[in-house]
């Protein structure tokens, strides 16, 4: 069977300010016809750009620098835009990740498919357009096309907009299909939704995908063929089962292990330790080599070449060459041993020493409502109640829009809620008289981090100002010395030195202000810590290290914990009890294994099935419970 | 050998490869800053190198054309151009910082106060500048001229600064109001930060690097203005010496013809405004690089 | 603030409109005569300093400016409601009479020029567009730049002495030439080179905005989507990129209406143009209080029109604005 598209060698660097940045290195691949090839990777290890590049969708300043791209055989490294209009009519087509911004705000989503099938298709007519905009529209599961013909993109949640998005990617028929990240924006239930559509397309049409995600469970999922990259290469790559069954490559181990699914009973989530190199001047040997436990010595000299594993799987490291020593590593992913059944001893040793019976924190009746325009009230959180103990880490999970950030603000005090009280330590903190005569101490014993680290500090303070906020605010002296001193300690604590005391935000990594935002917060040794969303916008291998730093403080501090997150393995791995959240409402709370192991509502149990394990066999074997809803 | 390569050593911190060392001075407009310090300077001072008095009228040398004597001939009242261009620079310049400096000033209050203030303050103070807006900016400064009296330096830079914070203000409104509810002034207002500390800590430095550009393009208008109002008589008399002053002296010598009456000065403010565009048009570009201005003068 | 009713929401409108045009002229009417200087010297001329106090008091009698100022005005309103605009100090003629006369002057230069404007400039922004990161973007912007960094008197003096005193090829001053105001083809001569100066003055700002807004719809997410569907930059600009643009382009545009014609006075100034500009000019210098009421009261009249249709124009047109959900949030807690 001939490859349809057969990438040789291919190098992509991008003009930058100070200096050429090698995006993508030395890479090859070959996709074949029907087939789901999924590119896995964390951000900025090139994958994004390896899709833009054989679709020439690259920026002004980004330029193939060797390598070619063979398309049935056709060489197309050299086409200039005119031909690759051509192509990308008939051969390819693209999804993008985030649908709100992939749609034109001012024209209505029918016209949109129809101009998409016309010029694939320039001299169809009116009639027979607008048949095959309705085909289309059906195909990829939008109900009522002929009603919503005429609606605009922000009528239509995310999950309806990405349909339409690959409603205009499959007008005309496409070859290849490039999905870039499509359901990382989206909820869990609409992913696993997506993810069904799209294999349905593979199955029907025959398309061949190639699915770019840093997501294993999506993959997991999805994929027939894995490549995984990091800093611009390809370092393993094979069948699904290769790969997550009998992966040879250091990086591959790493990314496995840190994935909260795979944590021991009570242990610390694996890390890989420091950070992706800078691609400016990339490192002469393996680029992994600096964090790699199995490091050798020659991978600090010369880049590894491709090593075959077997037909199907070959792996780019120095441990596969026959003078190598055997290693038996001890973060292989232990699949034959896990199983989700095993029961979780940790939470009943938790039980017995940190978590009180002390409420610190009593949520009663709590109800938010918004107004939309004249007639449209929405309400963001719909009589919910629930206690927080001392010492107690509690998640609130749900999908986006079902109020957990309007929960988590109005106990910050930032929103007055419209109906219930809250109670903290027995203070009334809704109650105006009560939260002025406790002022001081409301503000230090409470704390919150924000998901988004770039927007929740200051650009314009350094470091070493940022932490020292809070005890500026409050007036409180420097327990040790200056303020300078009490950042330093801090930083300290959570795991940064004190060269980064004079940095802007603007110059750390997300992980880093995240850990900022986290010394802030602990300066003022509070009692509850609230933390919306903290690790989602991070990578794996640095949200592993977040979380770990989270376990670790709330075991040394002792605080209480309030933890919001949409990624139900982080939260089965860190919290004590669980409460879920739908459209504003509590639906259920419960101690984590309980939640996970037996749920009682249905929506619980939807949400869990969509959730995408990674292991292929599970994947299949599973069967999905589909929540309706409205869209 | 082979055997040393194949040993297991694991990390080994790599030394962090610096990026390529881009010449400091590469993006950064040189040739308008050079230029228009070269402006500046000389017009503070001009009395080092200029030949002839600025304002000794000397009619037996009236019009006459530029020459080895007056590089940029004389005009009909016999004063050396080259002098009065250097001369008049200084109250032309002076006159668009303080004029730029006083709008600014008011446009800071004006704007963070509307956007501080609760909705219907802020919409009443949005009206208020509309209607400002709307009166014809030559009435109100021929009338606020008329209070003030002759028109002097002074008069005219209060003139002019107060008819142009309007376009700043409505920009550090609009900045105010994102600030105000970017996550790191509610981090702040939970840890119990009060409002001058958010004034000063949070929004002032915020907002200052999203109008720098337009202060520095205030500079460049108020100029302009100083210019045209000379011209049309409503400004400087001809007796003080700035651009516009010397430009008002234009419209009658072009019966004459003496072309580098109009020509010269012209071009000479010209340069100077260029050069302020430049600088400013670089400083909008930099707006994304916040702290642009503080590494602007490190090399790293 | 959409409202399902039109006619309300219209009302609304209109309501504003003449409360803000009745502010403007009380404080016109105010703050010209609050201002020092003498009101009787644009009626009488030098003749004031030789007048006698009870020659000073017959005439400002007869002008109308002894009694006190909420008096005037009342009379003042009583008889702009019938029409009576008073009589110009300076031209001792009626007002409207006198705006008659030039107002269609400055209406053929103003009003063409921010045609050729509203033409021209996003055509120029979507040439640079076309063009970008080559060096015909690159000229354009540097041309423009210096173009638009040079006064407009200034502009206008080098064009005559070009254009005027050394090649003759059009006249320097005047809208018409003696006794022939018929005569279009003259008018047109006399009007090339001030409308040029109008033109090239503004022209250059309003189309590196819309080079701005185009480039950053550029940048937006559809425009990568349709590309990848297979559409040419080229139609991508047109179909789609200029439709979004041309929501907020309208309403600038309609709030620089009055901004370029009102802006014309140095032009006619130094052209020697009899429009209204100068009649503005002078009557505000020399106090002729009835002629600059009318005036101030025309051109913020026309000011704030022009504000209440771009905001119609943002509100209903714009459908990203039309639609977007502005969760009105129940009381920020001031903690």
């Amino acid at each position: 069977m001939q490859a349809i598209l057969e990438i040789k060698n291919l190098s992509v660097s991008f003009n930058t300010a100070q200096g050429e940045l090698q995006a993508v290195r030395d890479v090859s691949f070959s996709l074949n016809k029907g087939e789901v090839f999924a590119i896995v990777g964390e951000s900025g290890c090139g994958k994004s750009v390896l899709c833009k590049t054989i679709m020439k969708l690259l920026p002004d300043n980004g330029f193939i620098k060797g390598g070619s791209i063979l398309v049935n055989g056709t060489d197309i490294t050299n086409y200039c835009q005119k031909d690759m209009e051509c192509l990308r009519r008939k051969v390819f087509s693209m999804v993008l990740q985030d649908p709100m911004t992939s749609l034109d705000p001012s024209v209505c989503i029918g016209k949109q498919i129809a101009e998409a099938v016309k010029i694939c298709n320039p001299k169809m007519k009116h009639n027979a357009i607008y048949n095959r905009v309705i085909e289309l529209m059906t195909l990829v599961g939008i109900t009522n096309p002929e009603y919503r013909y005429k609606l605009y993109p922000h009528n239509f949640s995310g999950g309806m907009l990405q349909r339409t998005v690959i409603a205009m990617a499959l007008a005309s028929e496409p070859k290849i299909l490039f999905a870039d990240e499509p359901t990382t924006s989206l909820d869990v239930t609409i992913q696993s939704q997506i993810l069904n559509l799209l294999k349905d397309i593979q199955k029907k049409f025959q398309t061949a995908i190639v699915f770019v995600s840093h997501d294993l469970g999506v993959i997991a999922r999805v994929a027939d063929r894995i490549a995984v990259m990091y800093a611009g290469k390809i370092v393993e790559i094979g069948t699904s089962e290769d790969i997550f069954y009998n992966s040879r490559h250091p990086y591959t181990w790493g990314l496995m292990r840190s994935l909260p699914y795979f944590a021991k009973n009570g242990e610390e989530l694996y890390t890989i330790p420091g950070m992706p190199p800078v691609l400016i001047n990339p490192p002469i040997g393996d680029a992994f080599a600096c964090r790699n436990k199995y490091a050798l010595n020659i991978d600090y000299e010369e880049m590894p070449p491709m090593f075959k594993v077997s037909d199907t799987h070959y792996a780019a490291t120095w441990l596969l060459d026959k003078r190598a020593p055997k290693i038996c590593p001890d973060i292989f992913p232990p699949f034959v041993l896990h199983s989700c059944t095993v029961p979780d001893t940790r939470q009943d040793e938790k039980n017995s020493c940190n978590i009180s019976t002390d409420t610190l924190l009593d949520v009663q009746h709590l109800s938010q409502y918004f107004k939309l325009g004249k007639n449209n009230v929405v309400k963001a959180a719909d009589d919910l109640s629930f206690q927080i103990r001392r010492g107690e880490i509690f998640g609130l999970v749900g999908e986006s829009g079902s109020g957990k950030s309007t929960v988590a603000r109005c106990i910050m005090n930032i929103y007055k809620p419209f109906l219930g009280q809250i109670l903290y330590k027995g203070i009334n903190i809704c109650d105006r008289k009560q939260f002025f005569k406790n002022r001081k101490m409301l503000q230090s014993s409470r704390q919150m981090i924000f998901q988004d680290s770039a927007s929740s500090l200051d650009k314009h303070m350094t470091v070493a100002d940022i932490i020292a906020e809070p005890m500026k605010i409050c007036n409180i002296k420097p327990k040790r010395g200056s303020f300078r001193n009490e950042a330093e300690f801090q930083l300290y604590y959570v795991g940064m030195d004190k060269s980064y005391l004079d940095k802007y935000p603007d110059e750390l990594s997300g992980g880093m202000r995240q850990r900022v935002a986290i010394a802030r917060a602990l300066s003022m040794e509070p009692e509850l810590l609230v933390a919306d969303e903290p690790v989602a916008s991070l990578d794996v291998s640095l949200q592993s290290q977040i979380i770990n730093l989270f376990k670790h403080l709330q075991s040394e501090h002792g605080f209480s914990f309030l933890f919001i997150a949409h990624d139900l393995s982080v939260v089965r791995y860190l919290c004590d009890r669980v409460g879920v959240m739908y459209k504003g409402k509590l639906v259920e709370v419960a101690p984590v294994n309980e939640l996970f192991e037996n749920p009682l509502h249905p929506y619980t149990k939807a949400l869990l099935s969509s959730v995408p394990i990674p292991d292929p066999q599970r994947e299949m074997e599973k069967t999905m419970l589909e929540w309706r809803e409205n869209d | 050998m082979s055997d040393n390569r194949f040993t297991l050593v694991g990390m080994r911190p790599v030394d962090k490869q610096s990026p390529q060392n881009t010449k400091w001075y590469k993006g950064k407009p040189i040739f308008s800053i050079v230029l228009f310090l070269i402006i500046v300077l000389g017009c503070l001072f001009c009395e080092l190198f200029i030949p002839q008095d600025p304002t000794y009228m000397d009619l037996y040398n009236a019009n006459i054309a530029p020459c080895k004597k007056f590089w940029f001939g004389t005009d009909t009242m016999g004063r050396d151009i080259f002098s009065m261009v250097w001369y008049g620079g200084r109250i032309s310049l002076f006159i668009g910082f303080f004029a730029t400096a006083i709008s600014t000033s008011i446009a800071i209050c004006y704007g963070a106060a509307s956007g501080l203030a609760p909705k219907w303050l802020d919409a009443i103070m949005m009206r208020f500048t509309e209607i400002f807006l709307s009166i014809p900016e030559l009435l109100l400064v021929v009338l606020i001229q008329a209070v003030l009296g002759d028109a002097n330096v002074i008069s005219i830079t209060f003139v002019i600064g107060i008819t142009s914070w309007v376009a700043v203000a409505k920009v550090v409104r609009t900045e105010v109001l994102q600030i105000r509810n970017s996550e790191y002034v509610i981090a702040a207002r939970c840890m119990g930060a009060g409002f001058f500390h958010i004034l000063n800590k949070h929004l002032i430095p915020n907002f200052m690097s999203s109008i720098m550009f337009m202060v520095v393009m205030n500079i460049r208008t108020a100029i302009v203005y100083e210019s045209t109002l000379s011209f049309m008589g409503i400004g400087l008399s001809t007796e003080i010496i700035s651009w516009g002053s010397l430009l008002s002296l234009s419209e009658k010598s072009l019966l004459s013809g003496s072309w580098w009456i109009i020509l010269i000065p012209g071009i000479f403010l010209i340069t100077s405004l260029l050069c302020i565009t430049d600088i400013g048009n670089y400083l909008r570009d930099r707006k994304k690089d916040i702290n642009g201005i503080k590494r602007l003068f490190c090399r790293k | 603030m959409i409202n399902k009713n039109p006619y309300l929401y219209y009302s609304r409108k209109i309501l504003i409109f003449i409360l803000s045009v009745f502010l403007l002229s009380i404080a016109v009417f105010y703050v010209a005569r609050l201002a020092p200087g003498d009101a009787l010297f644009s009626y009488y001329g030098s003749r004031v300093e030789k007048m006698s106090p009870k020659e000073r008091e017959r005439a400002e009698k007869k002008l109308g400016l002894d009694a006190p100022i909420h008096i005037q005005y009342i009379r003042w309103l009583e008889n702009a409601a019938h029409g009576n605009f008073g009589i110009s100090f300076k031209y001792k003629t009626d007002v409207l009479e006198v705006i008659k006369e030039r107002l269609p002057n400055t209406l053929l230069l103003g009003g063409i020029g921010f045609l050729f404007i509203f033409i021209l400039s996003p055509m120029l922004g979507i040439l640079c567009i076309l063009h970008n990161g080559k060096w015909l973007d690159k000229l354009i912007c540097k041309v423009g730049t210096i173009i638009s960094c040079i006064p407009e008197f200034w502009m206008s003096l080098v064009l005559i002495l070009i254009f005027a005193i050394n090649l003759k090829w059009f006249p320097s001053s005047g809208a018409y030439f003696i006794g022939r105001e018929g005569d279009i083809w003259g008018r047109i001569l006399h009007l090339i080179l001030p409308m040029t100066v109008v033109i090239a003055s503004h022209l250059w700002y309003y189309a590196y905005m819309v080079r701005n807004r185009l480039l950053r719809e550029i940048g937006t997410g559809y425009v990568l989507l349709e590309k990848s569907v297979g559409f040419s930059k080229r139609s991508i600009i047109f179909k789609h990129c200029l439709r979004n643009v041309l929501p907020s382009y309208l309403s600038i545009m309609a709030i620089s209406l009055p901004h370029i014609m009102g802006g014309t006075y140095i032009v006619e100034t130094v052209f020697s143009y009899p429009g209204i500009g100068t009649l503005s000019y002078e009557s505000a210098r020399y106090k002729d209080y009835n002629l600059l009421m009318v005036l101030c009261i025309m051109s913020g009249t026309v000011v704030i029109l022009c504000n209440i249709i771009a905001q119609i124009i943002d509100e209903r047109i714009d459908p990203r604005i039309r639609e977007s959900e502005t969760a009105r949030i129940m009381e920020v807690s001031d903690v």
